[in-house]
């Protein structure tokens, strides 16, 4: 017997019970709570739901990238033949497995646009195509399109659940039949699988966060969408694990070598989310072209500049510092610290990519009231405006999030039968 | 399991005991073995292998290594440098207006501070970790050991030192043994001293790459210091020498010696017919034009309509607006530079209305073939365009100055009727 494996636990227990169950009535709770209390305030915010409806999209963006981003580590975990993950990756396939349920949800912001809502995405108003008032937004009219857009919602969709169910699915006959084979096999899907991963996650962003701009021009957007999300990914992991061993499960297979590795993560994705952010803003800070310039501007002055300052403070400087000795990864609660602490600003990191968005600016143009949409006009005339909707919305999708992993939480918690669990069991940092 | 070989016939058993040498058949096995070892109270031991062992260190009893401490001083120096650099260099020893930028601006330092502290990071890694690790060791007793050269193949070790206070011959060996070796060795020190020196041609490399690296700034120091009248080193004398002849030198190989071949007579050059003399330079009847062309270069309709005039806006504000500003008043960004600097110049004010005597003025009266001209072969410091800019986008620019005249002169009867203004 060698010290570099280890059998599990003879006392473990693998099987989750009534965890699912019990996450998914504390999601349907919680989602439903929230619902009823952000209808009522959405319906009395007096906007026509225009309130409502961006909150919905900085929540959902949120939830969605919490399932991409652990996606992202089943994909890696296959790909480098990884080992310190394989007893985490149970929970990480349940988090995943909450793509359909975040599909339908976002159904509640698409559809409104699809059917010809025109005041969240700017692209969809009437005024957005008047050649004259939008030179650089009319030739994007064949991309942007409520009827194309939507459609596209759909096939990401499909996709994320497709390759997420694939994943959750050949896990799990392994626990069955212990077929070595298996790994090969996903490890042999899991190379194009990430070239597609990729290429949805930048699409989808763009569609859905980036678009909000639509005179905006990013070619990196979607990799720092993708960086934050990570962040709150491997925060939520944490928290999930901690609630799962707390509930007596896998008590002896996660240990804090896990969680140093966890936290590791969280680490780098709270520099990498910086690396990226600041190289986006730096480019174009420095091109200085005004169809770049024009989203910064409305983030850098006036009083979206203290949500940026709060991102760059609390987002990526404090944890960054932190987070930066081995003792805040491994003292677990520590590691909870930093891990709820990153789930808040990464929902504010959501919430700044959305809301400086919200006003939209009127102006009089051959006779006529027009419509200019978002980022033009005074400064000073945006406003963050915070509504109590902005958090109401958020946590009723979070119970969806809930409602997702929930699902995915039965049978075992750990591929009992995967050639790697040995060492994962018995992984320890160098 | 192999047989024992203890006292291998290739290490004859000379000079002073260095310890034992124990081989393990997997990295676990390794492990198990060093927790052994220091469990049983053994410091001075060391475990090899060809690739760094899960869990090694704890299973060793050695504390952790203080190296994240010194590295993450080195990033700390180098972003503090990083900035200090750039405000020193930019804000105070030698502010420059570069298009107006601020000389000091956090977002434009970034980048050469983050570079600067991943490369002390990097160095304090990588040089703190052989300052460490006592390296470089050019010499080590179980470099005798023929077995010892698996350790960078397939091979884990663990070796254990005779001046361990523990140690002890009969014991040590039980010890390693009961740990599940599958070979166990004693390591002897080579009887002569010198091989446990640094080799001489080590040290004369060393103190030679040195004195050679030191050559280039002797030489740099040298020409600093002195004067030379000799020629400078060619290193591509083909490249420095071309067998061509530069125009305006003198050619033997020609009846009038001149390097220059003038245009055979009666021929024109492609493209340098330049028949129209309005068109291309600006006359009428040898008189400066006051009009524009009648016709492009090619013979085609010249117009003077909007589209030009923006066309003269744009290449206006790329050639002159640097100079003349935007406005052209003459107070472009190389003017403001000039301020900045502590000097007085200006460019020359394009749209100064002369006073009712006639007086200044001069771009206003001036006619537009003789505006053309200037733009095309330059006035005084100003230098020529007609290089940089084709023919029909000078007419266009001397249209955007007429227009960009009457716009800096407008009075309110340019109005149309009704404004409101």
């Amino acid at each position: 017997m060698s010290a570099l494996t280890k059998s599990l636990h003879p006392d473990e227990k693998v099987k989750a019970g009534k965890l699912g169950s019990t996450m998914m009535t504390a999601g349907a709770v919680i989602a439903a709570a929230f619902l009823i209390i952000s209808l009522w305030l959405g319906a009395s915010h007096g906007d026509h739901w225009k309130r409502f409806l961006y909150a919905y999209v900085s929540g959902w963006a949120y939830i969605a990238s919490l399932a991409i981003g652990m996606l992202w580590l089943v994909l890696l975990h296959h790909l480098t033949r990884s080992r310190w993950s394989t007893v985490v990756r149970r929970i990480a396939e349940a988090m995943t497995g909450a793509f359909p349920i975040i599909w339908i949800a976002g159904l509640g912001f698409v559809l409104p646009v699809a059917f010809g809502y025109t005041d969240l995405y700017y692209w969809a108003h009437p005024d957005a195509h008047n050649a004259a008032l939008n030179p650089a937004i009319v030739h994007k009219a064949g991309w942007l399109s409520p009827t194309a857009w939507a459609l596209r919602y759909v096939i990401y969709g499909v996709i994320y659940s497709g390759m997420s169910y694939y994943f959750a699915k050949t896990s799990r006959k392994q626990d069955e039949t212990g077929d070595p084979a298996l790994s090969t096999q996903m490890r042999v899907v899991s190379g194009p699988a990430m070239i597609l991963y990729a290429f949805t996650t930048c699409l989808m962003a763009m569609d859905v966060l980036m678009s909000m701009a639509p005179t905006w021009y990013s070619t990196i957007y979607g990799v720092v969408y993708w960086g934050s999300g990570e962040v709150g990914a491997f925060s939520a992991l944490a928290l999930i694990v901690l609630w799962i061993q707390r509930n007596g499960r896998l008590t002896h297979s996660i240990t804090e070598e896990h969680y140093h590795d966890i936290g590791k993560w969280i680490f780098s994705f709270t520099f990498f989310y910086a690396y990226v952010q600041f190289s986006q803003f730096m480019l174009q800070w420095y091109g200085n072209m005004p169809e770049e310039t024009n989203w910064w501007k409305y983030r850098m002055f006036g009083e979206w500049q203290w949500v940026s300052i709060a991102i760059l403070a609390c987002f990526w400087a404090f944890p960054f510092v932190f987070l930066m000795s081995r003792w805040t990864k491994r003292i677990v609660p520590s590691l909870v610290f930093f891990a709820v602490w990153q789930l808040v600003f990464h929902w504010l990191d959501m919430y700044w990519n959305v809301m400086p968005s919200y006003d939209w600016t009127v102006a009089q143009h051959a006779g006529v009231a027009v419509n200019l949409g978002p980022l033009r006009g005074n400064i000073a005339l945006h406003h963050v405006g915070f509504s109590p909707l902005d958090i109401t919305v958020w946590l009723f999708l979070c119970g969806v999030f809930l409602l997702g992993t929930g699902r995915g939480l039965s049978g075992n918690l750990i591929p009992v039968k995967d050639p790697t669990l040995g060492l994962s069991l018995a992984h320890e940092q160098l | 399991m192999s047989t024992h070989e203890e006292t291998p016939v290739n290490v004859p058993a000379e000079g002073e005991l260095y310890g034992y040498l124990a081989e393990y058949d997997t990295p676990g096995e390794l492990v198990e073995a060093a927790r052994k070892v220091r469990d049983a109270g053994y410091t001075d031991f060391d475990c090899y292998s060809p690739f760094p062992v899960h869990g090694i260190d704890p299973a060793m009893g050695i504390k952790r290594t203080i190296l994240p401490l010194i590295i993450f001083a080195g990033g700390f120096t180098g972003a503090a440098s990083g900035i200090l650099l750039q405000w020193y260099c930019n804000a105070h020893a030698w502010t420059w207006n570069i298009s107006g930028k601020p000389t000091w601006s956090i977002p434009a330092n970034i980048p050469i501070a983050y570079e600067l502290t991943i490369l002390l990071s990097v160095f304090c890694s990588f040089f703190g970790m052989w300052a460490l690790n006592r390296l470089p060791q050019v010499w080590h007793p179980l470099f005798r050991q023929d077995r010892f050269l698996r350790v960078t193949d397939d091979g884990f070790f663990l070796a254990i030192e005779a001046r361990d206070r523990r140690f002890d011959t009969v014991k040590t060996k039980e010890l390693l043994h009961g740990a599940g070796s599958i070979a166990l060795e004693p390591v002897y020190l080579d009887p002569d001293p010198r091989s446990r020196q640094m080799p001489k041609w080590i040290t004369a490399f060393i103190v030679a790459s040195t004195a050679f690296a030191l050559i280039p700034f002797a030489i740099a120091a040298k020409a600093r210091n002195s004067h030379s009248s000799e020629p400078h080193i060619h290193i591509f004398p083909d490249m420095d020498f071309q067998p061509k002849f530069k125009s305006d030198t003198e050619a033997d190989m020609f009846p009038d010696g001149r390097a220059n071949r003038g245009e055979i007579p009666g021929t024109v050059a492609r493209g340098w017919l330049e028949q129209d003399e309005t068109f291309w330079h600006g006359l009428d009847n040898g008189q400066w034009t006051t009009g524009f062309p009648k016709a492009d270069g090619n013979g085609q309709p010249f117009a003077v309509d909007d589209k030009l005039v923006k066309r003269g806006q744009n290449r206006f504000n790329i050639y002159c607006s640097p100079c003349h500003g935007y406005d052209g008043h003459g107070q472009g960004m190389i003017p403001e530079r000039v301020k900045s600097l502590g000097g007085v110049w200006q460019a020359r004010n394009l749209v100064e209305a002369p006073t009712a005597d006639g007086k200044g003025g001069v771009v206003v009266q001036m006619p537009n073939g003789q505006l053309f001209n200037t733009i095309s072969n330059g006035f005084n410091t100003m230098q020529g365009y007609a290089a940089q800019i084709p023919a029909g986008d000078r007419w266009a620019i001397v249209a955007y100055v007429r227009a960009l005249e009457r716009a800096q002169n407008a009075s309110r009867d340019d109005l149309p009727p009704g404004s409101n203004f």
